[in-house]
């Protein structure tokens, strides 16, 4: 009896395991077929792209809104949306995704700084293949930006999409007890300002409201914010590079880094590190920020804040433009996309009018867009979002970065120059601005 | 298959993977370029040329090297004092050895932004508290004299409870007979520390001191955090120094080149240490 019931238990243990192990071999024969075929989506029966966009939520709730739209009208192709993966960066991000081959096939948060390192690993799609490119393109953006974003061999491989220009945002009712109405317009102006605002305030002995604030860590992407925009501005809007070929307008680094080299030598611009928002708790009268900050502002600043935006300062006797850093975002097709032709339908969905619209009143993010403050489509809502009116003013007149092989770099360069002359003061702005080329010729010649 | 060779197979798999697949592989980088996108290119010795001609590879050496110099003797003072006082029967002597252990568990960030706001210039509570008592700002963080003794202090701080652990082992360990021998031949309590507290604990010395030397090479999060390597370079650490090259920069073949460098340096290092201040205790 006890014989039998351990034959029974045996042959039932040996049924069992080959029934489980033909499902498990079953499910993975299937799964290795669906990923060799064409994906498609089983319910819908059509062709899917993934498309990433910025993890910011503003943002990603839009993106939630278009693709579902889209899903909604389309019966040929289904987008599968996603954030683009944590990381340090968005580039780090993409990268990985590159070397791992898992791009998608449509990204909208692509740093042209990065992009010639996609297209030397052939990562990238050339846009202008498709016929009607150039009748799209000539439509919405700038001759100069569509100009500015050509690859080295020729072809255009991203869409420029958004900008976000750098002003200036300052704390109007510190600027009116100091005595001062209008926000400063040049360099001297600025400097004088920042020694009225700069005080102690509280009576103790020590400075506790300084005129704006900046960190001095010798980090690359923070040059953005002070060495960099203020180099577009001083030099009228050139950038570092021409075609490919290192171009510094020496004069106007030199003034850079005397302006800077000013407000840290008199303590307008503290060497502290400072956690939170010193804007915010009234610290400092000025920051260099985007649009993004509108709608943080908006949120989190007390009733009692008082704040405007401008222009940021120019070197005294400057003529001309007002030109700043845009910190651009472009949209790219990965080459490793299935669906070519679908994927531009849907970048071209992304870029529409109506898309646009929303990017500029969901985000708070300008798109680049021809004609954006006179369009009739737009007028109104800027009417009603003056803040936002400024920086899309402030929008024809951004440069971003140079499409140059090791930037990134050439920044960090750049940053250990700002610190010895601006933050320091261990050399003057012109022997700073010459050994910065140097140094930077030198960097190059090594990475050849 | 012979059951001793399975059960090795999961160790075996781990040391592939995380240590001879990484080294191989680091060895092969070094004559290559390498940005992790394009295929790698073979450049033979160029890399190794260029360390010697890299000036801030050379000065996150000495950067390094300063670290080091202040770092290691003060732990290990700091980290024998309080072990030997709490190896005494003191009041709420287990409170304090907890409290002396915490610093080591808490996050390495977290410290570091902590101290980073302490050390600040004009907003740091250090500095507000010295200007109370009248005495002018020191920056901390900000000169290129002050900023490595700065982290050198606050990486103590941070990691001495973990060697004062490891002293207390050793303290603990010693032979009481010896001391009561030491007693009744007259010796006063220098003399004993002296004479047979630090002899007995060479052997843990060497530990912390071994210890103390990989930890410190590897100073990272600290100029990280705190300083970004500046006031001009002067915090710049190699292991800083590597991963900017690499993860920032894609220099792979560089920064395994000066990674195989910094390695060879590290192990002459040990190996010097080890010949110098070990020694027999019987």
């Amino acid at each position: 009896m006890l014989n039998q019931i351990k034959n029974r238990i045996s042959i039932h243990s040996y049924k069992a395991s080959l029934f489980w192990l033909s499902g498990i071999f079953l499910v993975l024969i299937l799964g290795c077929t669906i990923e060799k075929e064409e994906r498609v989506e089983p319910e819908h029966n059509r062709k899917t792209i993934t498309y990433w966009s910025s993890p910011n939520p503003q943002e990603y709730e839009l993106a939630k809104q278009l693709v579902k739209e889209w899903n909604a009208q389309q019966d040929e192709v289904y987008v599968k949306l996603q954030a683009l993966p944590a990381g340090q960066s968005s580039e780090e991000v993409l990268l990985s995704a590159m070397v791992a081959g898992t791009t998608p096939d449509v990204c909208s948060n692509i740093w042209p700084g990065i992009t010639n390192d996609f297209i030397r690993a052939n990562g990238l799609y050339a846009l202008d293949s498709f016929d009607d490119y150039q009748e799209v393109m000539s439509e919405r953006v700038p001759e100069d930006i569509l100009e500015s974003v050509k690859a080295a061999d020729g072809h255009t491989y991203q869409v420029p999409w958004k900008t976000n220009p750098v002003m200036a945002q300052y704390n109007t009712k510190m600027f009116k007890e100091a005595g001062i109405n209008e926000f400063p317009g040049t360099y001297s102006e600025f400097i004088e300002a920042a020694s009225k605002i700069t005080k102690d305030v509280n009576g103790d002995g020590r400075i506790d409201q300084w005129m704006g604030y900046r960190d001095i860590r010798p980090i690359w992407w923070q040059r953005y914010y002070d060495y960099y925009t203020s180099y577009i501005n001083a030099s009228g809007g050139k950038t570092l590079f021409t075609q490919g070929e290192l171009t510094i307008d020496e004069k106007a680094s030199s003034e850079v880094f005397r302006f800077y080299q000013q407000l840290y030598e008199n303590g307008y611009f503290p060497q502290s590190t400072m956690q939170g928002n010193a804007f915010l708790h009234n610290r400092i009268a000025v920051e260099f920020t985007g649009p993004w900050n509108i709608s943080f502002l908006q949120r989190t600043a007390p009733e009692s804040l008082e704040y405007d935006f401008a222009p940021l300062p120019v070197p005294d006797g400057h003529e001309g433009e007002v030109y700043t850093y845009g910190d651009h975002k472009n949209i790219a097709i990965f080459s490793n996309t299935k669906y070519p032709q679908e994927s531009w339908e849907f970048v071209k969905y992304l870029i529409s009018k109506e898309s646009d619209y929303r990017l500029l009143a969901f985000a708070s993010q300008i798109p680049i867009r021809k004609e954006l403050l006179t369009d009739p489509d737009f007028t109104e809502f800027f009417e009603e979002n003056p803040d936002l009116a400024k920086f899309a003013q402030q929008a024809a007149f951004t440069r971003g970065v140079d499409s140059v092989r090791d930037f990134k770099e050439i920044l960090d360069v750049v940053s250990r120059y700002y610190e010895k002359a601006s933050v320091y003061g261990k050399m003057t702005p012109e022997e700073a601005t010459r050994d910065m080329i140097a140094a930077i010729e030198v960097l190059r010649e090594w990475n050849q | 298959m012979k059951p001793g060779f399975l059960l090795s197979m999961p160790y075996m798999a781990h040391l592939l993977l995380f240590f001879v697949y990484p080294v191989v592989f680091s060895l092969i980088l070094v004559f290559h370029r390498w940005d992790v996108v394009t295929p790698m290119e073979f450049v033979g010795l160029k890399n190794f040329i260029r360390i010697f001609a890299d000036e801030v590879f050379l000065q996150s050496i000495i950067n390094t090297g300063i670290f080091l110099l202040l770092h290691i003797p003060l732990q290990i003072v700091l980290a024998l004092f309080f072990a030997t006082l709490l190896n005494e029967k003191i009041f709420a002597r287990g409170f304090f050895r907890t409290l002396y252990f915490l610093p080591v568990v808490v996050s390495g960030v977290v410290v570091t932004i902590l101290f980073q706001q302490l050390f600040s210039f004009e907003t740091g509570l250090i500095n507000q508290f010295l200007f109370m008592l009248g005495i002018d700002q020191v920056p901390w963080l900000v000169s290129e004299k002050w900023a490595m003794p700065s982290i050198a202090f606050m990486a103590t701080w941070k990691n001495v409870g973990l060697y004062v652990i490891l002293f207390m082992g050793g303290l603990q360990s010693i032979p009481s007979e010896l001391y009561e021998a030491a007693e009744l031949e007259g010796a006063n309590s220098m003399q004993r520390f002296f004479h047979i507290t630090l002899p007995m604990l060479n052997p843990t010395v060497v530990t912390v001191v071994v210890l103390s030397v990989i930890g410190g090479f590897s100073l990272f999060i600290e100029p990280y955090v705190m300083t970004g390597g500046g006031p001009m370079n002067s915090t710049l650490s190699a292991v800083l120094y590597i991963y900017n090259q690499a993860f920032n920069f894609g220099h792979m073949g560089y920064a395994a080149t000066m990674g195989l460098f910094f390695a060879a340096i590290i192990f002459t290092v040990v190996k010097v240490q080890r010949k110098f201040v070990e020694a027999e205790v019987y």
